[in-house]
C-alpha cells in the first residue's frame, strides 16, 4: 500500500461559518489580532495570583531530574510551566448566541489543534481550558486580544456564566448576572471591573471597543436559522450524519460496522 | 407585583418582548408610560435576576453592585427591581378593549423601545391563586 502524507482538514464545507471554523481550527493560519490588553490587566482579569508576583508551585522544577526514568517523558517536550512546577490553573470564556466570534465546540477544537499541555471542557455556553499558570495566562492573553474575543458577546467567567443564551442588554453587552464587565459610555468601550469570579478589582481594565455587527456577521462560526443554515451545508451535514450515526452504531453494534 | 387575588374570568394579557434586556431608566419609564394607557388594570414584569450577593465561587458573601438592580419610581411609587427585565405583561380590564389598547401600547413601545419589540396577546400569568399561595399565606 503506497503512504499517502496525511492532511487535514479541519472541517468540511465551504459556506462562510464552515470556512472561518477551518481558519480558526487551522494551526498555519495567524489569527488577526485586534487589541491589546496589557498582560498584567490579564493577570488581574484571571484573579489566579497578584501580578508581578511569583508562581506558586507543586513540584520541583523538571530540570532538577528527581522524576523517575520514563519513555514518554524522553518523547514529550513539556511546557513551560510544567518544567517550572506551576500550578495548574483555568480560564473560562462563555459565548453569546447572538453573533459571538465563536462557539464553545469549535473552541474546544481549536485549542486541540492550536495549543499543547491543555485540559479543556465544553459546555453549551461556555468553555474551560485547564493549563499550568503561566502558560494559560498567555494563552488567555491570545485569546483576549486576537479575532475569537468580542468585549461585548464574550465574557471571561469562572462561575455563575448564564447568559449566552439571553438577550443582550440595551447596550449591546452580553447579560451578566455578576456584571463582571459594563459599559463605558463616554469611551465607548467595555470595562471589566471584577475578576473571573467576581472579585472586584482595584481599578477597571478596560479590555476596548466591541466589534460592529457587520463585522460579526463576516466573522461567524456559527450555522443559525437567520444566518446561515446548517442544512444549507451539504458537505457539513454529511459529515454530522456519518459521526452520529457512526457512534450509535458504534455504541450498540460497533462489530456490524462496515465502512470503507 | 403579582397579585393571587381571584379573578372571575381570566383576563387578557399583552405580552410586550423588547429585543434587548431592559435598562432600568427604561423599565421604568415604560412602566409610566403604560400606566397611562386607557383599562391598563395591572403590569407584571419578568426578566434575569440579578442577585444581590454572590452565592458561589471564592468572591461568596461579597456585594453585586449590579447597576440596573436599583429602586425606580412607577406612578410615584418606589420599587425596587430585582431582575433586568425582559418581558412585560400588561393586564387589560376586558377582552374587548384589547384591540384599542393594543393599539396604544404599541405607540408607547414604538417610542420608548426603538430597538425592536413583538406583542402578543394572551394569558401568561395565574389568574387564581395557587394551592403553594394558600401554604405561603398569601392569600388574606
Amino acid at each position: 500500500m503506497a503512504k499517502t502524507k496525511y492532511k487535514p482538514q479541519f472541517y468540511p464545507g465551504n459556506t462562510l461559518p464552515a470556512k472561518n471554523r477551518r481558519r480558526f481550527l487551522d494551526p498555519s493560519v495567524k489569527l488577526e489580532k485586534l487589541r491589546d490588553v496589557p498582560m498584567d490587566d490579564v493577570v488581574k482579569i484571571l484573579g489566579h495570583r497578584v501580578p508581578g508576583s511569583d508562581y506558586a508551585s507543586i513540584h520541583p522544577p523538571l530540570a532538577e531530574g528527581n522524576e523517575p526514568d520514563c519513555p514518554i517523558r524522553a518523547l514529550v517536550e513539556p511546557i513551560e510551566g510544567a518544567k517550572k512546577g506551576d500550578r495548574i490553573r483555568y480560564v473560562q470564556f462563555t459565548d453569546s448566541v447572538y453573533w459571538a466570534p465563536i462557539v464553545p465546540y469549535v473552541r474546544a477544537q481549536m485549542y486541540m489543534w492550536r495549543y499543547r499541555g491543555i485540559d479543556t471542557g465544553t459546555l453549551s455556553g461556555r468553555q474551560i481550558i485547564e493549563m499550568r499558570e503561566r502558560d494559560v495566562e498567555k494563552v488567555a492573553k491570545e485569546l483576549i486580544d486576537n479575532e475569537t474575543f468580542d468585549t461585548a458577546r464574550t465574557g471571561i467567567r469562572g462561575a455563575t456564566v448564564h447568559g449566552h443564551a439571553v438577550r443582550l442588554d440595551e447596550n449591546g453587552l452580553m447579560f451578566d448576572a455578576w456584571q463582571r464587565y459594563r459599559w463605558n459610555a463616554k469611551k465607548g468601550e467595555v470595562e471589566y471591573v471584577k475578576d473571573q469570579v467576581g472579585v472586584p478589582l482595584d481599578k477597571p481594565v478596560p479590555v476596548g471597543k466591541p466589534m460592529p455587527e457587520k463585522w460579526l456577521k463576516e466573522h461567524t462560526t456559527m450555522f443559525r436559522a437567520d444566518g446561515v443554515d446548517m442544512r444549507d451545508d451539504e458537505e457539513v451535514m454529511r459529515q454530522n450524519l456519518r459521526i452520529h450515526t457512526l457512534r450509535t452504531k458504534c455504541g450498540f453494534k460497533p462489530f456490524d460496522v462496515k465502512e470503507d | 407585583m403579582s397579585n393571587p387575588a381571584s379573578e372571575g374570568v381570566p383576563l387578557p394579557e399583552i405580552q410586550i418582548f423588547p429585543e434587548r434586556l431592559l435598562l432600568a431608566s427604561t423599565t421604568e419609564k415604560l412602566l409610566n408610560r403604560l400606566y397611562d394607557v386607557k383599562n391598563v388594570r395591572q403590569i407584571n414584569v419578568q426578566g434575569e435576576g440579578l442577585p444581590a450577593v454572590i452565592k458561589a465561587g471564592p468572591a461568596t458573601g461579597g456585594p453585586v453592585n449590579h447597576p440596573e438592580r436599583k429602586k425606580i419610581k412607577v406612578k410615584g411609587k418606589e420599587i425596587e427591581l430585582t431582575v433586568q427585565v425582559g418581558r412585560i405583561f400588561v393586564e387589560i380590564s376586558d377582552i374587548d378593549l384589547v384591540p384599542q389598547a393594543l393599539k396604544d401600547i404599541e405607540e408607547v413601545c414604538k417610542e420608548v423601545l426603538p430597538f425592536g419589540f413583538t406583542l402578543e396577546v394572551g394569558r401568561y400569568n395565574k389568574f387564581k391563586p395557587t394551592t403553594s399561595d394558600y401554604k405561603r399565606g398569601l392569600v388574606k
